[in-house]
């Protein structure tokens, strides 16, 4: 398959599924809060009502933050599926992340204002645990593009396991689950102020909630790449790393970020330098 | 054209870049009148840029490094000049040791003269031959470097040294600007110097020049805190020139030439342990102290009390760059060392803990410069990491460092003078008051930690050179994260948008403030979307060209593919369109503006933030950033880290004696 069909392709997919997966959510967060919950479909309702209202904004950098957090996110998916540089990959989506903190600034709220404070430190507890996953990966693989994985024989989890855990940890914290949401909660009806996000409406939420859709399925495809040479063991994965950031999110309530900092650059980055260490010690990587 | 420059002598071209800006900036500080100091130092900025892409021309043509001693004056040869002025020099040194009752700097001079003198007349004399200048593609950026942004800071001091002399009550009768202009083309003249010469006896006179010319800057303003950091960046550089004397003094016994090329190419050929181990390892310490590298990052955080166009000129193009253009030069010498392990990662040990400190601080400043000696630790790092990549990623990094820390520097300059503070919180909302100098900090900001920009791509340069050495790799990982940081909170509070400003009003930048502004963000902006073609036709041929004395095989020594091989233009297209279309979309008319949600106690439908209180009162929103000073307080940190730093110092000398 070409380039071209295969980007179009998960352009138009990855929303679906990403969109999908975050109705499932819904459900089956509902259920276990004792709830019917909306329609499977409902986030995917949610982004065409946002889009249809008329604009509104508080100035005009919110509207160019949501605009590149979307653009950022839509490439990221694509340099995934497309093979690309894992590293190159990893910055562009950090741009995304430091482009909705930004929006969340551009108001004089105090409410988007405590959320922007807090993502950073989200980014600061996320971001070295994706890059040392990626280092590990070129440490199997010998190299950091994406397609050098689909080339190995053996799957990467047999060679760094802990990364499995890291991965669900990021998830949790990217996708704002408890107790890692201290900048601000995934679903809506878990408080009253939405900490980042509060400040965007209409559109500009429209494109934040389809960025979400995107991130997802590039943190899916993280994890799925950890089993890639049987397609089912690695969505097996996936999901089972996605619903457990779901019922950690149920079972659990929102950190400080002071505990959120502590616990994943001592446990969090604890797993992953162990893991390293070990790939380090086995590989013999040359100097 | 090309055939005309492939015929100038390079005698020349190192004569109008190095003693022409000093000369005419001895006619700045005698000719006191405001045309002729503006007319000169712009007359100087065209004479530096122009030598300096003759330069690069010269270089393009010949293809090959050029090794070549310029004619002396009057019959003398230019060792001879030198080490009179060298003397001289020291005499100065000793003078302010003396009168200024500084017995630090007395007992300093008088340990760099030592070595010097040894050399010079005793029996090391044989260590001094043949060609004293050098010119390769490492040269030509440099030089570049030091002509092109040098000669834009100079020119943006220009309006900035008059409102700053206004501000502070001084007549043009006892205007101090005649002096600060000389100090500055010296200081450009003396960077060509230190960069073009192959001699490390020619290196360490324009090394010290730049120690004297940082002094003067820095005490500048004569106030006792500006004396007092003049003086600690005094004693700090000449304990770095200390050890660059001594270094000197152990290689020219070890090696038998002070001729860098010279050494590196004898010791890359036939290694001669743990003596040339010590000198080069003396050598690298005075590119710390020049550098500003943990224990010695102190001076620089006080260079920031000097007026800010100083500022920009010791943390861009000049002076920190001579300490890490030290290390990067000489490293193909001690490659594949125990030396060279500790450098990186004491450099990654620099990058990260630097990176730490900056999110504790609100002076803007104080934040510039301690991400100057977070990305100097980086440099270093590459240096150590001594592999073809790691250096490639040095060069990018002094080439994008030089701009963006350039821009940042002017453009925090020109919003001191807009809002007379230097606090981050005074800055907030700047994006409704100064829109178009917060759009180039931001611009400069974001070059400095974003993709697509050419900072953050040689950063992964780094981090992919750095897997072979997990102890730098943690570094690496956790400094880039904690940058991310402290940039982000800094644009947040410019970007906090004064919700009564609907449109803001673009202010009126003096055209000697625009110019520059305009030239360094499109530059930073421009190298950055050129960034393929710049590591393939310039970088990379300039690591191949003096690490080949390690790895001859030129082309394919930088492993970089994957990066390279990312459609850059296209995502600098889809970012560019992504950033527009909103504008499209959000424009004025059809779009309403509001205020921030206030729980339903908003006071009317103004977009002013302003909310009900008690018994109805109104009061403004008010928000502030946060700078975590009860994790990340200097005060925390400073001693442990210091301690650590020294440990790595000492390791250094000791790594000397691991074998190979």
């Amino acid at each position: 398959m070409s380039d071209l069909a295969l980007g179009a392709i998960a352009l138009v997919a990855a929303p679906l599924l990403g969109g999908f997966l975050i109705g499932l959510d819904r459900r089956l967060t509902a259920r276990l809060q004792n709830r019917a919950g909306p329609p499977l479909l409902q986030p995917f309702y949610d982004v065409l009502k946002l889009m249809g209202k008329r604009p509104m904004a508080c100035n005009a950098i919110q509207g160019i933050c949501a605009s590149l957090y979307l653009a950022t996110s839509i490439l990221g998916v694509l340099m995934l599926v497309l093979g690309q540089d894992l590293l190159v990959l990893l910055f562009i989506v950090a741009l995304g992340a430091v482009m909705l903190i930004l929006g969340g600034f551009s108001v004089k709220s105090p409410y988007s204002q405590l959320g922007s404070q807090r993502e950073v430190l989200q980014m600061l507890a996320y971001e070295p645990l994706l890059v040392f996953m990626v280092v590990a990966t070129y440490l199997n693989t010998g190299s950091f593009s994406a397609s050098s994985i689909l080339a190995l024989d053996r799957p990467l989890l047999l060679a760094m396991p802990m990364f499995l855990v890291t991965q669900t940890l990021v998830m949790a914290i990217k996708m704002h689950k408890s107790p890692f949401d201290v900048s601000a909660s995934h679903h809506a009806h878990q408080e009253l102020v939405r900490g980042v996000y509060t400040e965007f409406s209409g559109m500009q939420l429209a494109l934040i909630e389809l960025a979400h859709f995107y991130e997802l399925v590039l943190l899916l495809g993280f994890v799925w790449f950890l089993w890639h040479t049987n397609w089912v063991v690695g969505a097996v994965l996936a999901l089972a790393a996605y619903t457990t950031t779901i019922l950690i999110d149920n079972v659990t309530a929102r950190m400080t970020w002071r505990w959120l900092v502590t616990f994943t650059w001592t446990w969090g980055v604890g797993l992953a330098v162990a893991n390293l260490a070990a790939i380090y010690l086995t590989l013999r990587v040359p100097r | 054209m090309l055939v005309w420059i492939g015929g100038v002598r390079p005698g020349i071209l190192a004569g109008l870049l190095v003693l022409a800006p000093a000369i005419l900036g001895l006619f700045v500080f005698l000719i006191r009148t405001k045309w002729s100091r503006k007319g000169i130092v712009t007359a100087s900025g065209w004479v530096l840029t122009l030598s300096a892409l003759a330069l690069f021309g010269l270089g393009a043509v010949r293809r090959e490094a050029i090794p070549f001693t310029p004619a002396g004056p009057l019959g003398l040869s230019w060792d001879s000049v030198i080490l009179v002025l060298d003397l001289a020099l020291m005499a100065l040194f000793g003078a302010i040791g003396v009168f200024l009752r500084k017995p630090a700097i007395t007992a300093l001079t008088l340990l760099q003269l030592g070595p010097i003198l040894w050399i010079e007349f005793g029996p090391l004399h044989s260590a001094i031959g043949g060609p004293a200048m050098y010119v390769d593609w490492l040269t030509v950026i440099m030089v570049m470097i030091v002509s092109v942004i040098g000669s834009i800071v100079a020119v943006y001091g220009l309006p900035y040294m008059k409102e700053h002399e206004k501000h502070a009550g001084i007549a043009d009768s006892a205007s101090k600007r005649p002096r600060f202009f000389l100090t500055i083309l010296v200081f450009l003249g003396a960077m060509n110097g230190l960069v073009l010469s192959d001699s490390l006896l020619w290196v360490f006179f324009f090394w010290e020049v730049t120690t004297l010319c940082s002094f003067l800057l820095i005490g500048h303003d004569g106030t006792p805190e500006a004396q007092a950091n003049a003086f600690r960046a005094l004693w700090m550089n000449m304990v770095g020139g200390v050890c660059f004397a001594a270094g000197m003094l152990v290689l020219a016994g070890v090696v038998g030439t002070v001729s860098i090329q010279g050494i590196v190419l004898a010791e890359t050929a036939e290694p001669s342990g743990a003596p040339a181990l010590l000198g080069f390892g003396l050598l690298c310490v005075a590119g710390f102290t020049k550098a500003a590298q943990m224990p010695f990052q102190s001076w620089l955080l006080g260079a920031m009390v000097a007026p800010t166009p100083v500022s920009a000129l010791l943390h861009s193009s000049t002076m920190v760059k001579a300490g890490v253009y030290l290390v990067a030069r000489l490293a193909p010498a001690f490659h594949n060392t125990a030396v060279s392990d500790v450098i990186a990662v004491a450099g990654g040990f620099t990058f990260a803990s630097a990176a730490l400190l900056a999110i504790g601080q609100s002076n803007a400043k104080r934040v510039l410069a301690y991400s100057t000696i977070s990305n100097l630790g980086l440099i270093i790092a590459c240096a150590g990491l001594n592999t073809p990549l790691s250096m490639a990623a040095a060069v990018m990094l002094i080439i994008f460092h030089a701009i963006s820390k350039a821009l940042l520097f002017m453009a925090a300059g020109v919003i001191e003078h807009g809002i007379w503070s230097r606090d981050i919180e005074d800055m907030q909302g700047l994006v409704s008051r100064m829109p178009l100098t917060t759009f180039t900090m931001v611009i400069g900001i974001l070059s400095m930690l974003l993709p697509p920009f050419g900072v953050l791509i040689a950063k992964l340069a780094a981090i992919e050179a750095s897997v072979r050495m997990p102890a730098t790799l943690i570094l690496l990982v956790a400094g880039s994260t904690l940058t991310v940081v402290f940039w982000t909170k800094w644009t947040g509070r410019l970007l906090t948008a004064d919700p009564s400003v609907v449109f803001p009003k673009i202010e009126h930048l003096h055209s000697m403030y625009f110019v520059p502004l305009l030239l360094l963000t499109a530059g930073a902006v421009s190298f950055s979307a050129m960034v393929v073609p710049l590591l393939t036709e310039l970088v990379a041929p300039a690591v191949a060209q003096y690490y080949r004395t390690v790895q001859t095989d030129a082309t394919t020594i930088i492993q970089f593919d994957n990066v390279l091989g990312v459609p850059w233009a296209l995502v600098f297209g889809v970012l560019t369109i992504a950033a527009l279309l909103p504008l499209l979309y959000f424009r004025a008319p059809r779009t309403r503006r509001v205020g921030a949600y206030l729980c339903g106690e908003q006071v009317d439908d103004a977009p002013a933030s302003t909310f009900r209180t008690a018994a109805e009162a109104a009061a403004p929103v008010t928000v502030r950033g946060h700078y975590f000073e009860r994790v990340v307080g200097e005060s925390l940190h400073t001693r442990w880290m210091t301690s650590v730093s020294l440990v790595a110092l000492a390791l250094l000398f000791g790594a000397a004696f691991v074998p190979r």
